[in-house]
């Protein structure tokens, strides 16, 4: 599965939303509001083989 | 106010009242243990008119005592009680329910209700005492009058031959043997039988605590079920709340990992918790106080040989989702009939295996719908606290939250899709809800599936859209299975049981004593339909 070809319509515009959104909160504010955005953008995905290479991905290297 | 329980009479067994015979005697079917899946088992024979032996420890209902257990028996294990005979008595008894919320605080993340689904005579859900529904089941058990019940009598001693099982029995006149052609264990957990004879299982012991709370209070609250998964009042954890009978509702306390069953049980502690919850102004009365944890446990087979291992005794599971004695009793209605059929020379033993083959599967389920339901109420580690507080605050905006959200899923029972015995079609293994045959007359309600099952003993049934040819009638005469043919003759009234088991005009649906759909045939040819039954019989094609 393809997940490495760049998407964003504007990365660097996201980044720094993504950021701003975390200005201000506490280390455990910050964790609920990241797993509260992934919960979001996985029921955007959908579908299960895509959400599973996902989390697959984001467990390498840790 | 505690509960007041029935007992029942102990009579000294044919084996200890005269001379001691030379030889065993030999009984067609033991059943061991006397919980909701023995019960329901004896019943469900005794009203196919046959007879059993059935041995409980004690001489009453309950576990140890006035303990309640068990709550909430799901819409199929109502329609179960309703071709037993009983199904009037718990609707009257106990507290009927559909709607089910789920809070965070004083604030309702979200409401659901199941009644707009349902096509069922029966309704979504009845909650009852535990006690109770074995009471009912033993007074239909005696006005049957097939049972040989033997309270207080223990089995210590068991040896699985080829062709019988001996057991050991305890009695109050002392000890003594005898010979069963089948057994069935339902002893619940700590199955003696299971464990004596080293069968193999898989453990694994919770960490979670929980303590039943249950109190009478005259306060009016909606009959619904409502579940914290956060609570304030009882330190973030989880609660939930249930109507039941007498006015007494089941307060069930998640507890703190560590904490001692025998602090968390003590009246004044109790008390302490409930007034939490309900505040300072309502006045309540304890009636059981019930602390407890949870294990899972899977026999690797539930048939050895003679030995038929059901309900707790053969699989256990968390309490979420009222799995445990539902299953059990969906164990028992899975068997009954085949061993009926059995003892009256209708099916080979081939059709006890498909039970362990349908149900170990249900239980692996089951299984693993409450080990998803046990994590989401008790997270392993702050990451886990963490994405389930995502859900929570999710779940008050989004429906999708709310499918992650997961306090328990009610139990249902299984689709046996794809395994031996089953048509290919996407509904074949599906049970077929309670639902009515034809148009309601004035006064009277038209019969419904479970009244023509009934009404066919232990044959399967095949239900005919459209007239029956006479050729169809001869060749199922001529082949002398346990089927039996029914006409629906109302096409408006049965287009529902048509949908449901996706069978077209003019095709046939062919559906087990326990309800579920063996096959759906596109037309009405004879020969077809007799490989059907043969495969749903487990007889030769």
């Amino acid at each position: 599965m393809d997940l490495s070809t760049p998407r964003f319509d504007d990365a660097d515009g996201f980044y720094a939303t993504l950021l701003q959104a975390h200005e201000g909160l506490s280390d455990s504010q910050s964790n609920l509001l990241n797993a509260k955005l992934v919960l979001l953008l996985a029921n955007q995905i959908g579908r299960a083989d895509t959400l599973t290479a996902l989390v697959a991905a984001a467990r390498e290297d840790l | 106010m505690s509960y007041e329980l029935p007992t029942f009479p102990y009579v000294t067994p044919p084996e200890r009242a005269g001379a001691a015979a030379s030889a065993p005697a030999r009984y067609p079917l033991v059943i061991v243990g006397g919980g909701l899946a023995g019960l329901t088992l004896a019943a469900d024979l005794a009203s196919r008119g046959v007879r059993c032996t059935l041995i409980d420890e004690d001489d009453t209902v309950g576990v140890r005592g006035a303990s309640s257990r068990g709550i909430a028996y799901v819409q199929r294990t109502l329609e179960i009680m309703a071709r037993i005979g009983i199904f009037e008595r718990i609707a009257a008894k106990g507290a009927t329910w559909s709607v089910g919320r789920v809070l965070a605080g004083e604030e309702m993340l979200y409401r659901f209700d199941y009644q707009p689904e349902s096509v069922s005579r029966q309704p979504t859900f009845v909650n009852l005492q535990q006690f109770y529904m074995e009471w009912f089941l033993v007074d239909r058990i005696v006005e049957l009058g097939l049972t040989d019940l033997r309270w207080k009598q223990r089995v210590v001693g068991v040896q699985n031959h080829a062709d019988h099982v001996q057991l050991t029995i305890d009695s109050p006149d002392g000890p003594y043997t005898l010979q069963a052609e089948w057994v069935v264990d339902a002893e619940g957990v700590n199955s003696y039988v299971r464990q004596a004879l080293g069968l193999k299982e898989e453990t694994e012991r919770g960490q979670d605590r929980w303590c039943i709370t249950d109190v009478r209070f005259q306060q009016q609250r909606p009959q619904e079920r409502w579940t914290w998964i956060e609570a304030p009042f009882n330190a973030d954890r989880g609660v939930w709340q249930h109507p039941m009978a007498d006015d007494v509702w089941r307060l069930d306390f998640q507890m703190a990992p560590d904490s001692d069953p025998v602090e968390v049980s003590k009246p004044e502690v109790a008390r302490e918790r409930v007034a939490q919850m309900l505040g300072p102004d309502v006045a309540f009365e304890l009636v059981w106080v019930g602390p407890y944890s949870y294990r899972t446990m899977l026999m690797e087979r539930f048939r050895h040989g003679r030995l038929l291992f059901m309900g707790d005794a053969a699989h256990a599971k968390s309490p979420f989702g009222a799995r445990g004695g539902n299953s059990g009793i969906m164990d028992a209605d899975n068997l009954g009939w085949r061993l009926a059929l059995l003892l009256q020379g209708n099916a080979g033993p081939a059709l006890l295996d498909r039970y362990d083959v349908e149900r170990h599967r249900a239980a692996e389920e089951n299984i693993r719908i409450t080990a998803r339901s046990g994590r989401f109420m008790q997270p392993r580690s702050e990451a886990e606290f963490t994405l389930r507080r995502a859900v929570l605050q999710l779940a008050r905006h989004h429906a999708f939250g709310r499918q992650l959200l997961d306090a328990g899923r009610m139990c249902a029972p299984h689709h046996y899709a794809g395994l031996p015995g089953f048509g290919p079609t996407g509904e074949a293994g599906r049970a077929v809800p309670n639902v009515p045959l034809a148009p309601d007359t004035k006064g009277s309600p038209a019969p419904a599936l479970l009244d023509v099952l009934r009404a066919a003993g232990s044959d399967l049934v095949a239900f005919v859209f459209g007239p029956v040819p006479l050729d169809l009638a001869a060749a199922i005469e001529t082949a002398g299975l346990p089927l039996r043919l029914h006409a629906c003759t109302d096409a408006t009234a049965t287009a529902l049981l048509q949908r449901l088991t996706g069978a077209p005009a003019g095709g046939v649906a062919l559906i087990r004593p326990d309800s579920h759909l063996a096959a759906a045939l596109p037309d009405r040819q004879a020969g077809p339909l007799i490989a059907a039954a043969r495969a749903a019989l487990a007889l030769e094609l």
